[in-house]
């Protein structure tokens, strides 16, 4: 069986695609088997919706009388970087607005501006000939704003090791409260609803693949940060955080159903961003790992308590078992706890299906695959030779 | 029969009267404690009382009385649905078992009367839905 990228659009405009959800055709390629599921299923879907710190949006936000060569900014108080043309700025996602009493940051402006709610520019800067204007203290919402798009350098990581802590206290980390004594559990990948890993080797997606996006549209943008290929493979797919994705998409079209700030005690702030991500059965093989089920990925274990880049896994336990509410770890039962939300992934592979199916959303071939194999650097502290 | 959940505070000299026996032997009151915490000044605890609402209302007027400071709980977090994703991350934090995750919709169940007002899971949430209502 194989099936091209144009035989799916035209079924597509046809109105007669055949799209499921990973959760579905999970269910039919256990009635009918594989090969059967790949013949009947043109698209499967997917999603996930999670913390990815790695985010942030470009804006700009037109000329002022006079015109302004911005060099500070803030979007309700939280820092942007300003360090590119005049009126243009980055707000990071993780960026904090100083002092305020409640938790705010970058990831609060996103939700704000995607809320459609008007948010407060400061800028300031030096004067120039050609800039004379040296402030501005004004209001800005994504109706005033000529460009508000996202992209995010590292966004939907394959998969991501589950976080634990075998110290006395509790700590607070990015992965959520880790009770002392191993108290409890986090994870944080949708699992079997999870984009890379339904096409764990990204035959399907690369540069330009079209996606869902905080509730809009968006595309492949580049490899993200931290792609790597090396993790050892179990059922075909990387046990630990492998691939990931930079992504882009407009901010005008997103949802705040699909785009939330979140705040994490001790941490600091991350946004919540549901991703989508249709994969085309090409063949029968693609459909193979669509249909992979939670006990069939698995995650390492990771000790928080070690603050070292280098910790090894403690043990390795698959998404079915996560997903059960305990799991046993050196003899005692744990609680586990996701941070993504299942709930909305269900969601968002269902809303994709259905944005397929009304013909609003159609296919696209990369234009680029993704590197196949690439290894993960670290930082070390070294001279000026060491680097060359 | 009904059920109550009180906090009480103590100054520090109060810390050692036998109230609680008190409430058994003469109001007949079954009570469990949710929370009990002792500091230089004084002292709070958290009972879940079960009797008869006037034997109840007895109870709490003579802890008054005694100059125990008495708190009704009602509702002492909230849940703002439109914020919660239902991600679960309040599952496991949850000393009381008060939230549940619903393993056939995979939403988040808060079942307010087991909670003890812990407070954990407002700092605990993502999203910041779980509140403080006092
Ligand atoms: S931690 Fe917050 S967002 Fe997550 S399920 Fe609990 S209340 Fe909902
Ligand atoms: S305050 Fe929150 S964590 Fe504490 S008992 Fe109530 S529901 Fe559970």
């Amino acid at each position: 069986m194989k099936r091209t990228y144009e035989e799916i659009n035209a079924k597509i405009q046809q109105g007669d695609a055949v799209v499921m959800t990973a959760e579905e055709a999970i269910k039919l390629a256990e009635s009918k088997g594989i090969e059967k599921a790949a013949k009947e299923v043109d698209i499967v879907t997917t999603g996930t919706f999670g913390a990815m710190c790695s985010s942030g949006a470009f804006i700009n936000f037109g000329h002022s009388e006079p015109p302004i060569r911005m060099k500070r900014v803030w979007l309700n108080g939280v820092p942007a970087y300003a360090g590119i043309a005049a009126v243009d700025a980055y707000i990071g996602a993780t960026e904090e607005r100083e002092d305020y009493g409640q938790p705010y940051g970058g990831a609060h402006v996103i939700e704000d501006l995607v809320a459609g709610k008007a948010v407060h520019l400061r800028a300031t800067a030096a004067g120039t000939d050609c800039y004379p204007r040296k402030d501005i203290d004004t209001y800005i919402s994504l109706r005033t704003v000529n460009q508000a798009y996202m992209y995010n350098p590292r966004n939907i990581y394959q998969n991501y090791g589950v976080a634990t802590n075998s110290s006395e206290r509790a700590l607070f980390t990015y992965m959520g409260k880790l009770l002392p004594h191993y108290g409890n559990m986090t994870y944080s990948s949708a699992g079997q609803l999870s984009p890379l890993l339904k096409d764990p080797h990204l035959r399907t997606i690369g540069i330009g693949t079209r996606i869902f996006m905080g509730g809009g549209i968006g595309y492949v943008a580049w490899e993200g940060t931290q792609y790597k290929t090396t993790p050892r493979e179990l059922n075909g797919v990387p046990v630990g955080s492998a691939r990931s994705l930079a992504l882009i998409g407009d901010l005008r079209g997103m949802s705040p159903e699909f785009v939330q700030a979140l705040s994490f005690t001790g941490y600091g702030i991350s946004l919540g961003i549901g991703i989508g991500v249709p994969i085309p059965i090409l063949d029968e093989d693609i459909m193979r790992t669509a249909v992979l089920r939670d006990d069939q990925i698995f995650a390492p274990v990771l000790d928080y308590a070690i603050q070292s880049r280098g910790r090894k896994p403690i043990a390795e336990v698959s998404y079915a078992q996560l997903r059960s509410g305990t799991v046993e770890l050196f003899g005692k039962k744990v609680q586990t706890s996701s941070l993504s939300s299942y709930y909305k992934a269900r969601i968002i592979a269902d809303r994709l299906k259905r944005m397929i199916e009304e013909k609003e959303f159609t296919l696209t071939r990369p234009v680029e695959q993704l590197p196949r194999e690439r290894m993960q650097r670290a930082l070390d502290v070294c001279s000026e030779e060491d680097v060359l | 029969m009904s059920k109550k959940k009180i906090n009480l505070y103590f100054r520090p000299e109060q810390v050692n009267e036998a109230i609680t026996y008190v409430l058994v032997k003469e109001y007949d009151l079954k009570f469990n404690i949710l929370r009990a915490d002792v500091e230089e000044k004084g002292g709070r605890l958290l009972l879940e009382v079960e009797g008869r609402p006037s034997q109840i209302s007895n109870g709490i007027a003579y802890l008054q009385s005694i100059g125990v400071g008495v708190k009704e709980l009602n509702e002492y977090v909230e849940k703002d649905l439109s914020r919660c994703t239902n991600c679960g991350m309040c599952v496991s934090i949850c000393p009381a078992d008060a939230i549940e995750m619903d393993r056939q919709t995979w939403e988040v169940r808060f079942d307010q009367s087991k909670c003890i007002a812990c407070g954990l899971c407002v700092s605990s949430c993502p999203p910041q839905a779980m509140r403080l209502k006092v």
